[in-house]
């Protein structure tokens, strides 16, 4: 008895001798700038907006008019993100980005059937955009190849899933009473628009 | 101490150390800091619900809605949010709107008097009823957008807590199926539009 009563104190001794902070996040690793190019997006509610706005966009116009985006989406992001580190061009100010919230919000809110090539042209830009401005956080230690796979591969997937869940969900009212789920998409754009419009007076106010 | 019990403190004490050791490596969780994204996402989305007088309107906006029928019940939520921001602006821009509180408390006298009544506007009067009290309420959201921790967090706060008011309205407004679940949703019209009136009478100095 005497015995096991030693181990649980040398138990919670090595317990409290063994503490260290957690890393879960192997940052210090060969894969560091991998993930801090995949979460580097992700961490701004800018880019979340827009991309999700995106992606709902063209999941709302059907497969055959979304599916370019899995393509040009990544690349989109990968030639911002080349343009910003071989030229210097950065991305546009919180005016031009509020604008595009603005856009993607009202097209949303009014179902509008636009055409592939308009899509895809909108789908680019922004990207084109928003790779531009993940790049602003490139130091000169970062792996760029790294940093540029993690931005590209967290584009494909975020854009993909966001297109594929509302096909999904447009898909299901299809032959049933389910004419809600469209008019939650348009509610949705109606906020997104919303909020595109609120900074956009805020980008006017300073 | 019989012979049964002491066996027994003795199964138990090795637990009690692991205990202790576990409470000593115990750290605060700091998962709520409140601060950047968080803490403007928080202030917006709490905005439209700690504001008593804002939260009754934005349900009644919703069960009136839903009460009118379509088209009422779809262009309110996708249309509301954008005249909202409108008037959002107009706060951020710091652009005066006559008498807010005053507006905002009218507002849920108005629209829960439309509910308990079962008003039934054309939908284009409705509309304009509507839109002008949106304004006053986004611009009393808009004012405080500047200042908040992350603007853009803030605004997407609001307008989603706004857009879910508005979605429990429409729930609530549902149950005007019934015959007594209508007689219910008139008896909540009729408790907005009291609270409005309280809100109405305090904004004008009658009420302490």
């Amino acid at each position: 008895m005497r015995c096991r009563f030693n181990r649980a104190w040398v138990t919670a001794a090595a317990l409290l001798a063994s503490v260290e902070a957690a890393e879960a996040h192997i940052v210090a690793s060969r894969l560091g700038d991998f993930y801090t190019g995949a979460l580097h997006p992700l961490t701004d509610l800018q880019d979340l907006i827009l991309w999700a706005a995106m992606g709902v966009l063209a999941g709302s116009l059907g497969t055959s008019r979304g599916r370019w985006l899995v393509l040009l989406f990544p690349l989109g992001l990968l030639a911002g993100l080349v343009l910003n580190r071989a030229f210097g061009i950065v991305s546009a100010g919180p005016a031009a980005n509020a604008v595009i919230i603005l856009v993607l919000g009202l097209l949303l809110a009014a179902e509008a059937r636009i055409p592939t090539a308009l899509l895809c042209s909108i789908a680019f830009g922004l990207a084109v955009m928003r790779g531009a401005a993940n790049a602003g956080d490139v130091g000169p230690e970062t792996n760029q190849l790294l940093y540029a796979a993690g931005l590209v591969c967290a584009g494909y997937a975020a854009i993909t899933l966001t297109m594929a869940l509302t096909l999904a969900f447009r898909r299901a009212e299809v032959g049933t009473s389910m004419a809600w789920r469209g008019i939650a998409i348009r509610a949705v754009g109606g906020w997104i628009a919303a909020i595109g419009i609120m900074m956009v007076g805020l980008a006017l106010a300073s | 101490m019989t012979g049964n019990s002491r066996l027994m403190s003795f199964r138990v004490f090795p637990h009690l150390v692991v205990a202790l050791a576990a409470l000593a490596l115990a750290q605060p969780a700091l998962a709520h800091e409140q601060t950047g994204v968080a803490g403007g996402l928080a202030s917006g989305l709490l905005h439209p619900l700690t504001g008593m007088d804002h939260l009754i309107a934005m349900v009644a906006v919703g069960i009136w809605g839903a009460q009118l029928g379509a088209p009422a019940i779809w262009v309110l939520p996708i249309t509301f949010p954008l005249v909202m921001a409108f008037g959002g602006v107009l706060g951020v821009l710091r652009i005066p709107l006559p008498m807010p509180e005053v507006a905002i408390a009218l507002s849920a006298l108005v629209l829960g008097a439309a509910v308990a009544m079962r008003l039934r506007l054309p939908f284009a009067a409705a509309a304009a009823v509507v839109a002008v009290f949106a304004v006053f309420h986004g611009h009393a959201h808009g004012a405080e957008l500047p200042g908040s921790a992350n603007p853009l967090a803030y605004g997407a706060g609001f307008v989603v807590a706004t857009g879910l008011l508005h979605l429990c309205g429409i729930l609530i407004g549902t149950l005007t199926r019934w015959p007594a679940g209508g007689r219910l949703v008139q008896g909540l019209g009729v408790v907005i539009a009291t609270l409005g009136g309280y809100f109405l009478m305090r904004s004008l100095g009658g009420v302490a």
